[in-house]
């Protein structure tokens, strides 16, 4: 009995969960749309989001392409295919692999500092402050870091989908003899308007999730240091989970509509 | 405000190299597929396309010039494929060029290829210009014929087969040749027949080459012989039909091996047949050959017994032999 | 150390905040004097932080209403509010700098938002100003995390001085603080508050702090303003209640 109440309590305020995060993103919506725009302090979280994203998801886009690259040869090799090996590899990172994989990355990287930094200031009572310094904290910060993620996502997927390409080409290059131009061409030869712009849209809906889910668990976070670490850690959780549900959705309007 | 500033300058260093690689990559995409540049549409009618797709190459000689634009049906026995074609590579399609549908590869992309015309036209294809399509042997097309070829084979399988039953029971010329049994024995008898002649022949000839050697030198009665003018032209023509009837011999023995020969190295019904009446004719004189040797050989033998001369030598011949069987 | 006169500045009639069954302030009464020091004493957990969110308009009350500088909060919209707050001062509770700014960012940030027509060399005259104010003009490129604690607190003090408020509100200026830290503090409060003549409302729970600030008491008590009156009066009640404040 306790256990059926539990549950139906944690059911309860997942739903309540879901009911305030849509609340929170209407108000983004809303907010977005509404004088004033910080927009200094867009450009700084672009900045923040981006520039210092980059190196994470380039060393990571290498080694997935380097890896990626490497595991599947041999399968190939044993159908005789691996001259097939540019125009797949290419198109499973670019459609799928390329931006699930930096998206979570920078789940794990912009999603958990969006939701310890909210979350801290939350505790210290900085966005208070911010209240009273006449700013509406909910533009200052969350508008802007939600829109950064948005605008910043396929940037960074679309450098760590290129840098991938270019390790998966490294190995290519030493292992078989492709030479980088015959690779880039294949690879060109092989994807189509149809794997770039659904990927591309894709994650802009990542980089929402990434910023939306990072806000609202930080700016809702309880007091106390362990509100933060639960606000940082669930943000990096639900952001995850969120960007495969989004992954499912897009692949599936996807396949309708191309 | 410095930080600021160079964070501003690094953040749009940083948007701009991320559009410009995905500004480069659609390009790259999008000139693959002729979207920019020069490019003329032409189509040309299929009756089937087998799976092509929007976007599938389509090429000159194998050079890729162009991809597929719209597949359109037109009705039950015609599909229109709208293409675009590059114009550097328009001047070299002449208007009598051929498209045709093929796979790329064993399991890739469906591709269009236009082949340039058997005779050299001077006019090149222009803008919105129909080209005649020519279908090639598709899959499922190759599969009917196989069919028809299979169903034909299988009538003829058939037809053997009664042939091959009726042949087997006896019937028609072939088959009773094939399936004579006397024949086959009255030929076997003839070998048998033939074997033991030729050995009597043989044996006969040794006993008379024995007698000749004896009359020379054993019992010097050569000489008496030679000196006996009654005996010696009498004995002389015995020999000489002796000799006839082992040259005689000999002929139909090497008649005999040439024909067996041919017999084994031409197993066919057909050549048996063939070499039939031959065989017959062959056999038959040489029947009458050695029947007629025979006899005279015999008349011969026992001439040579009851003349005087021979009649010592043939009872130490008999003597000796019942020495043998004693011993 | 007073100048006290009869104009409020700031006027709070019945009061009420909830939370769900906790009922935090039950009809709270309050009037804040131009120029005097109203120190407000409360355990913890009495609701002293709901009630001076609910003064500045970061919490909505359940009831009752608010007039600050005779204007009542709830009847405002948002850029009425902020030009409101241009002349309230607010003193967090755990400092509340931004980690992420410097200090100068930080003092800079009040005065961004609500004079926008300030040139940079106004801005950094602002800013140097406050912080000699506090006696902390050397750490203007720091960041609060390279502060002590005892330092945080100035540089909080500046930027709620920056935009020179009528109103103060200090919400538990000295906890947190070792209490020579906190005299310095309490000194430093009572300095700028004859300098530029404020009206102060603190919150606190420490006895010495109210002693050597307060020109006037309330006690907080089950939601309610329980008593009233000068220090040397309150701390000497017999009511054990009262009493039980300053043991």
């Amino acid at each position: 009995m306790a256990y059926l109440l539990s549950l139906k309590q944690n059911i309860a305020s997942f739903f309540m969960e879901i009911g305030e995060m849509s609340f929170f993103s209407l108000r983004f919506f809303k907010e977005l749309f509404t004088k004033p725009f910080e927009f200094k302090e867009l450009l700084n979280q672009c900045y923040v989001m981006g520039n210092k994203s980059l190196f994470l998801v380039g060393v990571t886009g290498l080694i997935l392409g380097i890896v990626f690259t490497l595991q599947t040869r041999p399968t190939l090799m044993d159908f005789g295919a691996v001259a097939w090996m540019p125009s797949m590899i290419s198109i499973s990172i670019v459609r799928e692999i390329g931006p699930v994989i930096i998206a979570l990355i920078c789940a794990g990287r912009i999603g958990s500092s969006i939701g310890a930094e909210i979350g801290s200031m939350r505790v210290t009572e900085q966005i208070d402050a911010m209240e009273v310094s006449g700013t509406n904290p909910f533009k200052y910060l969350v508008v802007t870091r939600i829109l950064a993620a948005t605008l910043m996502l396929p940037l960074l997927v679309i450098f760590g989908d290129f840098i991938a390409l270019i390790g998966s080409a490294i190995v290519e290059n030493m292992k078989g003899s492709v030479s980088f131009v015959l690779y880039f061409n294949q690879v060109f030869e092989a994807l189509t308007f149809s794997d770039i712009f659904p990927a591309t849209i894709k994650t802009f809906f990542f980089g929402f999730a990434i910023g939306l889910v990072g806000c609202f668990k930080g700016y809702t976070s309880k007091k106390g240091t362990a509100g933060v670490g639960k606000a940082s850690n669930s943000a990096v959780v639900y952001t995850s989970m969120l960007l495969f549900i989004i992954d499912f959705i897009a692949v599936f309007v996807t396949d309708i509509f191309v | 405000m410095k930080k600021t500033n160079t964070q501003n300058l690094q953040l749009g260093i940083f948007v701009i190299l991320g559009l410009l690689i995905f500004v480069i990559a659609v390009y790259y995409i999008g000139k693959q597929q002729n979207l920019f540049g020069n490019t003329t549409q032409i189509s040309s009618v299929f009756k089937n396309v087998n799976g092509l797709q929007l976007g599938n190459n389509v090429r000159f000689s194998g050079v890729n010039v162009g991809t597929v634009k719209n597949i359109s049906i037109l009705n039950d026995t015609a599909i229109c494929v709208d293409m675009i074609i590059q114009n550097k590579t328009l001047t070299l399609i002449k208007k009598n060029a051929l498209a045709t549908i093929s796979s790329d590869g064993l399991v890739g992309s469906m591709i269009v290829n236009i082949l340039p015309g058997e005779e050299s036209a001077s006019e090149h294809i222009q803008l919105g210009d129909t080209i005649k399509s020519i279908s090639k042997i598709a899959t499922a097309d190759m599969l009917t014929t196989l069919n028809t070829t299979n169903e034909n084979a299988a009538l003829l399988t058939a037809d053997l087969l009664k042939i091959t039953n009726a042949i087997n029971k006896g019937e028609g010329l072939l088959g009773a040749l094939i399936k004579d049994e006397t024949m086959a024995t009255e030929i076997k008898q003839s070998i048998s027949t033939l074997q033991l002649i030729s050995k009597s022949a043989l044996q006969t000839v040794t006993k008379l080459n024995k007698m000749i050697d004896a009359i020379d030198i054993k019992n010097s009665v050569a000489g008496v012989l030679l000196n006996d003018t009654i005996s010696a032209k009498k004995m002389s023509f015995l020999i000489e039909s002796l000799n006839q009837s082992a040259i005689e011999i000999n002929e139909i023995t090497a008649n005999f091996n040439a024909f067996s020969k041919e017999l084994k190295n031409n197993e066919g019904a057909l050549n048996y047949v063939m070499n039939d009446t031959i065989f017959v004719n062959h056999l038959d004189s040489s029947m009458k050959n050695i029947d007629q040797a025979t006899e005279k050989l015999n008349e011969n033998m026992e001439a040579l017994k009851h003349n005087f001369l021979f009649r010592r030598y043939f009872r130490k011949l008999e003597r000796e032999n019942a020495k043998d069987e004693k011993n | 150390m007073n100048s006290k006169s009869n104009k409020e500045v700031l006027l709070v009639k019945d009061l009420f905040k909830g939370f769900g069954d906790n009922k935090v302030l039950n009809g709270f009464n309050l009037s804040l004097f131009e120029g005097e020091n109203l120190v407000l004493m409360g355990k913890s957990g009495s609701g002293k932080s709901v009630l001076i969110k609910c003064l500045v308009g970061l919490m909505p009350p359940d009831s009752g209403s608010v007039e600050l500088l005779g204007q009542d909060i709830s009847k405002l919209n948002h850029s009425e509010m902020n030009d409101l707050r241009t002349n309230v001062g607010f003193l967090f509770q755990g400092s509340a700098l931004y980690d992420s700014m410097t200090v100068r960012e930080n003092l800079e940030f009040p005065l961004r938002r609500h004079s926008k027509k300030l040139t940079e060399e106004e801005t950094d005259t602002l800013v140097m100003e406050a912080l000699e104010n506090v006696g902390l003009t050397h750490t203007v490129d720091w960041m609060p995390e390279e502060l002590s604690g005892g330092m945080q607190r100035r540089i909080a003090l500046a930027r709620a001085l920056i935009l020179k408020p009528k109103i103060i509100f200090y919400d538990e200026p000295t906890t947190g603080l070792d209490p020579i830290t906190a005299k310095e503090i309490i000194l430093l409060i009572l300095k700028i508050q004859e300098k530029f003549k404020t009206s102060s409302l603190i919150i606190t729970h420490d006895v010495d702090c109210a002693r050597v600030i307060s020109n006037r008491m309330l006690l907080l008590l089950d939601g309610i303003n329980y008593a009233e009156g000068t220090f040397t009066e309150l701390s000497s009640s017999n009511d054990p209640k009262i009493k039980a404040f300053f043991k």
